[in-house]
């Protein structure tokens, strides 16, 4: 019973971490021999399980709703407990969110090879499943708000309201989505695509955006030793990205056969989401002035960094991409793909990586195994992210003006090749940056130098008070002060 | 403004909801939910092909709807929402790797789609679709259901069409290779004929027809032109050996009409997206070359004096004026050159000269 729900402390995120490490290795490798299938159609042929429209759900279920909340759900449950100056309310329950997250991953692989889907995209998984996803949800978010209900800590920072934010609005979001209370999970007509793409757009806006945006608010400002910017900023920011992004679903629908006035509500906002973006970025990048050096010392902070660069660069792009003009072109090719990947896994999957990296030790009470196994990942991760995103970039230029000029998709497939290819070949690099990272993690728990494990209670291991609210008076020493300035 | 636990939970769940309200419970209520013109319920075969299209993902690759700025087959038809009354889900798709299919039911006949799903490159040499051999026969014949009532009752109407012509064309390749071939062409209008390929039968067009050819024709007609391509076996009728045409003789326009518009009721499907004017000619001089006598028939053989045609080769047709004259203008036509055969051409002489009996089973 201990080993199978551990009361210890830091246990749930330690263990939430090893499933993020295992199911990225799965999730990158679907991505890779449906990478490969593009490439050689019959390499695979007729293998049931791997047929590309099966692979391909496995690959985004796993990266959607597997390793990249995984690993950002295990740094919420340990950073949320810690700025509100208590534990985490259940080990216990945290414990058995982790095994049910596991067996809701493997028989989401299983179904889905076998063709059990619903065929919506991203809202693949099956009705049992829906319901699984469902619970997974409420355990995590009874354990967070049971957690800042015993809090000592007053105030609650930021990163408390995108934790607790992200489960409760998926929750909700999710239910809509995928339609839990039909039997098909879909609604009749074209009104499924709007309730659809409001889920789909949503599955990134509230749930990677705020899971990794609270992790990127506390691990910054730690290895910095600066507080946030500005609490106005970190307001704006929280209710604009809930006002803003919950409208932005019609942007994927705009040559679709839908309503205009949700198009439009759809691009409106869409640009309206610049205001959450950069009030983010602002309120982490402003304290970095001058302390860039200690960003790259902390390899977890190294990859949160970067994380929140691709996030600046996903959301210039996406604003844009939401245009009718852009989308003429680059609507329906790989250029979506490329913008997929460098969301998911250049904003949410590096911040994800940075998280493991930096909360690990803190939970273990062991030092990273091997720098250099993180370092080499982490390059191994940049050149990743940035050569799917302009090799798909430039295969989705490629089709979009070619279709706009009157060729048909047919003729146009051997001219693709390359850049499929290419992306084979960075997904071979990917996958071996996922073994790197599973080696590091285990070896870590198993094998790493110990060092103190907990940090005394109270130690909220950031300034809670933003920057330019720390009265004159305590001097410049009050920026590394980590607790709450009277 | 300070958050409190009830601001982030109360506060943040109301400004949800409000929004849900908006985006996801108004276009509900507000929907007039009519079907279109098009739209009609689906069958129980259709609707069983329908799972097995969401089952093996087709979606992540094909969309189904056109836009405004589609080329392409049945383009000029914008979706309207009323199409897709009766679906659920819906298959909208994101991705256009594969063909759009919205319009797909009717544009090939039953056993083109059988061959295409049991491996796509029988009929598409160039597709990087994957095989789907591994599907029960049942479940391959309700999924050309489903994809032949894309379009419904638009499909229904090109399916009538298909079959109407599938008859005809039974019949007349049962009747044997010359009546085959005298109804082939008795369907191409008269006009086109005795019309005769503008192109020179050069080097340069061979190699594009050769390249036309491989990526579109070989999957059914087979690399030496007998009809026996990989698709072959599925296809009945069965595809065209081009030798069959030796008798009866061909001219470069009926090539041309067949190839630009297909010919329905059998699996060989219209080119008139996918290749353009030129391109149809040179493919058409390549089999003239390559699998027939070399030599049109039924046309008056005169080229057309046009501003691409270059000084004429000598060595290809000795009756012509001596090179320099032909930087004149031509105040007549001129025989144009001969076809070269390719026993005597530039390129092609690691070809063994194939001469299938003539009329022999395709």
């Amino acid at each position: 019973m201990n080993w199978l729900l551990p009361s210890e402390s830091g246990s749930t995120s330690r263990r939430y971490f090893v499933t993020a490490a295992v199911w990225m290795v799965v999730a990158v490798t679907a991505g890779l021999l449906a990478a490969i299938e593009m490439v050689a159609p019959d390499a695979l042929g007729n293998i049931k399980p791997l047929v590309f429209g099966r692979l391909r759900p496995i690959h985004t279920n796993l990266m959607l709703l597997g390793w990249v909340p995984a690993a950002l759900t295990g740094g919420v449950l340990y950073i949320v407990p810690r700025v509100l100056g208590t534990k985490l309310w259940s080990e216990r329950l945290g414990n058995f969110s982790v095994w049910a997250f596991n067996a809701l991953l493997l028989l989401g692989v299983v179904t889905l090879g076998h063709g059990m889907t619903q065929g919506r995209e991203y809202a693949e998984l099956i009705r049992p499943l829906d319901f699984v996803v469902l619970l997974w949800l409420s355990l995590v978010g009874t354990n967070l708000l049971m957690t800042v209900r015993r809090r000592t800590e007053k105030l609650l920072f930021v990163s408390v309201w995108y934790a607790c934010g992200a489960v409760l609005w998926t929750f909700v979001v999710y239910s809509f989505g995928n339609v839990v209370w039909d039997a098909q999970g879909a609604l009749r007509g074209p009104t499924d695509a709007l309730w659809l793409w409001f889920y789909g757009h949503n599955t990134v806006g509230l749930w990677l955006t705020p899971l990794a945006i609270a992790c990127a608010y506390w691990i910054i400002p730690r290895v910095t030793g600066a507080p946030l910017w500005s609490h106005t900023l970190s307001l704006v920011g929280f209710w604009a990205l809930l006002a803003i992004y919950t409208h932005t679903g019609g942007h994927h629908l705009i040559q679709a056969p839908v309503p205009l006035w949700i198009k439009v509500l759809g691009v409106v906002d869409s640009i309206c989401m610049l205001i959450p973006v950069f009030t983010f970025l602002a309120n982490v990048w402003l304290p970095l002035r001058e302390r860039w050096g200690r960003i790259h010392a902390d390899i977890g902070g190294k990859f949160v960094f970067a994380g929140t660069v691709f996030y600046a660069l996903t959301c210039i792009q996406g604003p844009l991409q939401s245009l009718p003009s852009i989308q003429r072109v680059t609507h329906f090719t790989q250029w979506v793909v490329a913008h997929a990947h460098l969301a998911v896994f250049g904003f949410a999957g590096m911040i994800a990586m940075g998280t493991i990296y930096h909360v690990l030790p803190l939970v273990t009470g062991r030092r990273i195994y091997s720098r250099r196994i993180a370092d080499l990942q982490y390059w191994v991760m940049i050149v990743g992210v940035i050569g799917f995103f302009l090799v798909l970039t430039a295969a989705g230029l490629l089709q979009g003006h070619a279709w706009l000029n009157g060729e048909m998709v047919y003729r146009l497939l051997p001219e693709l090749n390359i850049y499929l290819v290419l992306r084979g070949a960075i997904g071979v690099a990917v996958v071996l940056g996922a073994c790197l990272q599973l080696v590091n993690v285990i070896m870590t728990i198993r094998k790493g130098e110990p060092i103190a494990a907990e940090p005394p209670l109270g130690d909220l291991g950031v300034p809670l008070r933003p920057l330019r609210e720390i009265p004159e008076r305590d001097g410049a020493a009050a920026h590394l002060d980590p607790r709450p300035s009277p | 403004m300070k958050m409190t636990p009830s601001a982030l939970v109360g506060g943040t769940l109301a400004v949800l909801f409000a929004i849900i309200g908006v985006v996801v419970i108004l276009p509900v209520v507000s929907d007039p939910d009519l079907p279109s013109a098009q739209a009609r319920p689906r069958t129980t075969q259709e609707l069983e092909g329908r799972a097995i299209y969401i089952r093996e993902g087709c979606q992540y690759c094909h969309s189904q709807y056109v836009r405004r700025v589609d080329w392409g087959p049945t383009a000029e038809r914008l979706a309207q929402a009323g199409d897709y009354h009766y679906d659920e889900p819906q298959l909208f798709g994101s991705e256009r790797t594969g063909p759009d299919l919205s319009q797909a039911g009717g544009q090939h006949p039953d056993d083109w789609h059988v061959a295409h799903f049991v491996n796509p490159r029988f009929t598409r040499p160039e597709s990087i679709m994957p095989p789907f051999d591994f599907l029960t026969d049942r479940e391959l014949a309700n999924l050309v259901r489903y994809v032949q009532s894309l379009g419904l009752r638009d499909a229904d109407a090109r399916m009538a069409r298909q079959a109407e012509w599938h008859a005809q064309a039974l019949a007349a390749y049962r009747a044997g290779p010359d009546a085959n071939v005298a109804w082939l062409h008795k369907n191409v209008p008269a006009g086109w004929v005795t019309v005769p390929n503008p192109y020179p039968a050069d080097e340069s067009s061979l190699a594009r027809g050769a390249h036309v050819y491989q990526t579109f024709c070989l999957g059914c007609h087979g690399p030496v032109g007998d009809g026996q391509g990989p698709a072959a076996p599925n296809l009945d009728p069965p595809p065209l050996n081009f030798t069959t045409l030796r008798r009866a003789g061909v001219s470069g326009g009926v090539l041309y009409y067949q190839i630009m518009n297909g010919i329905t009721g059998t699996s060989m499907p219209y080119f008139k997206h996918e290749l353009e004017s030129e391109k149809i000619w040179d493919v058409g001089n390549y089999l003239l070359v390559y699998f027939l006598s070399g030599r049109e028939s039924g046309t008056d053989g005169q080229a057309i004096d046009a501003a691409f045609e270059g000084p004429p080769v000598p060595t290809w047709n000795p009756r012509e004026p001596a090179p320099g004259s032909a930087l004149l203008p031509s105040t007549s036509h001129q025989p144009r050159p001969e076809p070269a055969r390719p026993e005597q051409s530039r390129g092609v002489e690691g070809l063994p000269a194939t001469s299938p009996p003539p009329g022999g089973a395709p």
